[in-house]
């Protein structure tokens, strides 16, 4: 039978119905593809010039690190400057002064944020300057991210919000601590730490680690110049070892009143500030104070700084370029906090707070710069691994030499 | 409860070397202010100048500590002189007030301060001296601990002399009894004025030396010391050599026990500074006037009994 519908075959009107049901769903499928997830994004919405915050020390007890941090960011802005920044739109540093003091980091950041206008801040570099602006940061939704603040209270007080950091917090430090006292078998460690932030951060830590191992923590003042009651405190408790936690301006007369004070027999460790030859510096200081370091056979934890790997070795080559001088302290962590803030903002397509946070969590996932790798965790802090280190002697006066390794994931090793 | 093993012996020993510096800190504070009747708050100043120059002499140009202590004497000594001649002395001619010549004192120890810190820098300094250590029994001495310890005791036992047994004495004590009467029995208060003034503030810059010798040298060190030094002089009774001596180390004795106190009670050791100001805070509510006053009411009942 032939039948025929408005003069077409069946067969016509089937193989018709077929061809349209494809190029229809075709034509579906594509429509739907470009409409279905959600509305295209929108073009870059940066602005013209984008301004990133810098708050370092250039005055205060911190003063002279203030221009050395600096050129860390300074060289991260350039290199991507010169390279046509974020898609032809300039990185523009405001660099503030904020000299290690909490009122003074306050001003500094709400100039920051109030005048420049700025959604991303590079610093401040003390645990107590982050703690006194993290609340207003969070409240202006401004991305902070240290290079330099080590407080584990930065995590604890402030977990899953704007502030940030290029540097491991000292919960590792106390934990390699911790694993170091476990090492040596001591049940009795005093610990000495200067009161602030970061020493009580440190000393608290600790004490919540090992609190089996730690009998008894003393904070002193910064500054004072007079640490002898605080060392017949150490005496009083009877300790198999002191662990110091502060710097080389407090210790160094801590030290020369404890060698007087006969504690050399005391075996002793040393925080990250500790492993630096400034106290060695005999013109300045005189010989004891290395002397009660070496006498009392001071070993120490340090951040690892992996100087071999390539990335460190491109920045310290470009760093020596355009400034004519090495890298100096925390100059690498403020490159890499630099970096992933333009990085973020790059993600982002946005100069906004929330979205420079989030795309900064997602981009620092696969970054790892001079200092390391810095994928960050919920509370903003990047991995960190330790060294372990010891004061030795080298001709008429001392040295540290690195004799181990820490890491969150090995534990301790000492080197054979 | 802190388990703790404590040194008493060393403790002891620790308080002497406090007191003693204290003494030397504070004794010439408690002589001008008895003679001029006002609190020099730049004698922190001459305190701290004494270190300084003591290591100008003694490490900078290699005189060795002792010649640079003895420095350190003559430079604090000349300078509250100098204080005294071009400051004090024409206010007082003019008839300053109380509040005029504190005020003056706090300039002049600010611009001391910021002058000392623009020449020497705000960095601390160390002595670089290294002083011999050892061990009597359960106590730690240094050869510096010692010195420190002698020269209080020498001091003391001169003072007492200078102050009983010659006419200078007299003529110190009855100037700072009362000057116009001393001036009227033919006392040239004037040459007693700057004796004491050279004397007062040389010792201070000693103390200094001892101070900075034992912790460190910096800007800071006078002030940070002065506070007690009016303690000790306000304890001891303005003017009061006796009243300072015993001030010094009962005020010596408190910081250091005091901290035995605060270990115990687990409280931080910073409280101890707190000590000397509680003492002083008894002192100035029960008796103003000092220990000078109680000793001296308790001879004069013994004269009159």
């Amino acid at each position: 039978m032939n039948r025929k519908i408005l003069g077409i075959s069946t067969n016509a009107a089937a193989g018709l119905a077929v061809v349209l049901l494809i190029v229809g769903a075709a034509v579906g499928y594509y429509v739907g593809l470009s409409a279905a997830p959600a509305p295209p994004p929108p073009p870059p919405m940066l602005p013209d010039v984008i301004k990133i915050g810098v708050m370092q020390p250039f005055s205060g007890p911190l003063g002279s690190l203030g221009p050395e941090i600096t050129r860390g960011a300074k060289l991260a802005a350039y290199l991507v400057n010169q390279t046509g920044g974020i898609g032809g739109r300039m990185i523009q540093l405001v660099i503030e002064d904020s000299p290690a003091d909490a009122a003074k980091a306050v001003d500094a950041a709400k100039k920051l944020v109030e005048v420049d206008g700025v959604k991303v801040i590079i610093g401040p570099a003390t645990s107590r300057e982050v703690l006194a602006i993290a609340k207003y940061v969070n409240d202006r939704q401004v991305v902070l991210i240290s290079d330099s603040a080590t407080s584990p209270r930065i995590s604890t007080d402030f977990p899953d919000d704007y502030v940030f950091r290029s540097v491991g917090s000292d919960a590792g430090q106390a934990a390699a601590v911790a694993a170091l006292l476990e090492l040596k078998g001591y049940t009795r460690a005093v610990v000495v730490v200067v009161a602030d932030d970061y020493g009580l951060g440190i000393g608290n830590k600790l004490k919540q680690i090992a609190p089996t191992r730690v009998a008894g923590l003393i904070a002193f003042d910064s500054g004072k110049g007079d640490y002898r009651a605080e060392l017949q405190q150490v005496q009083a408790l009877n300790p198999d070892v002191i662990f110091y936690a502060g710097f080389v301006q407090d210790l160094n007369v801590m030290f020369k009143q404890a060698l007087a004070l006969g504690l050399e027999k005391i075996p002793t460790i040393g925080a990250e500030g500790l492993k630096t030859t400034d106290f060695f510096n005999a013109a300045q200081y005189g010989r004891e104070v290395g002397d009660y370091m070496f006498k009392s056979g001071m070993i120490g934890i340090g951040t690892h700084i992996a100087t071999d790997t390539l990335a460190y070795k491109h920045f310290a080559e470009q760093h020596k370029k355009v400034f004519g001088v090495d890298p100096g302290l925390f100059a690498d962590t403020t490159f890499d906090a630099t970096m992933l803030a333009i990085g973020a903002i790059a993600r982002a397509g946005v100069y906004e707070g929330p979205a420079v946070r989030k795309a900064l969590i997602d981009v620092s996932q696969t970054y790892a710069g001079p200092s390391g790798p810095k994928n960050l965790d919920i509370n903003g802090d990047p991995p960190q691994d330790y060294d372990v280190w010891a004061v030795v002697q080298k001709q008429d006066t001392y040295d540290i030499a690195i004799i181990g390794f820490w890491s969150a994931g090995g534990g301790i090793k000492l080197n054979p | 409860m802190v388990e703790l093993t404590l040194n008493f012996a060393q403790i002891l020993v620790n308080s002497v070397i406090t007191g003693s510096v204290f003494l030397l800190a504070s004794l010439g504070l408690s002589l001008t202010y008895g003679l001029l009747k006002f609190p020099n708050v730049a004698h922190a100043e001459f305190f701290t100048f004494g270190a300084y120059m003591a290591i100008t002499f003694g490490e900078f140009w290699k005189l060795g500590f002792a010649l640079g202590a003895v420095g350190g004497f003559f430079a604090s000594g000349l300078l509250g002189l100098a204080a005294y001649v071009t400051i004090f002395r024409p206010l007082t001619r003019r008839g300053a007030s109380l509040i005029h010549m504190t005020v003056a004192s706090v300039g002049l120890g600010l611009a001391l301060r910021f002058s000392i810190q623009q020449v020497w820098g705000r960095q601390i300094i160390l002595f670089k001296e290294e002083f011999g250590k050892f061990d009597i029994g359960p106590v730690r001495l240094t050869d510096l601990w010692v010195t420190i310890i002698i020269a209080a005791i020498v001091l003391g036992i001169g003072f007492h002399l200078l102050l009983s047994r010659t006419k200078l004495g007299k003529a110190i004590r009855a100037t700072a009894d009362n000057p116009v009467l001393a001036m009227a029995s033919g006392i040239n208060t004037e040459k007693i004025l700057v004796i004491v003034w050279f004397l007062g503030s040389g010792l201070a810059g000693v103390g200094g030396v001892f101070k900075g010798a034992d912790a460190r040298i910096a800007p800071i060190m006078g002030f940070e010391v002065i506070i007690t030094a009016f303690a000790v002089v306000i304890l001891g009774g303005i003017g009061s050599f006796y009243g300072t001596v015993v001030a010094s180390y009962i005020l010596g004795f408190a910081e250091n026990l005091g901290v035995v106190a605060l270990f115990y009670l687990d409280l931080t050791i910073e409280y101890r500074t707190a000590v000397s100001f509680i003492i002083l805070v008894a002192v100035i509510l029960l008796k103003p006037e000092g220990l000078a006053q109680i000793q001296l009411r308790a001879i004069k009942r013994n004269s009159t009994a």
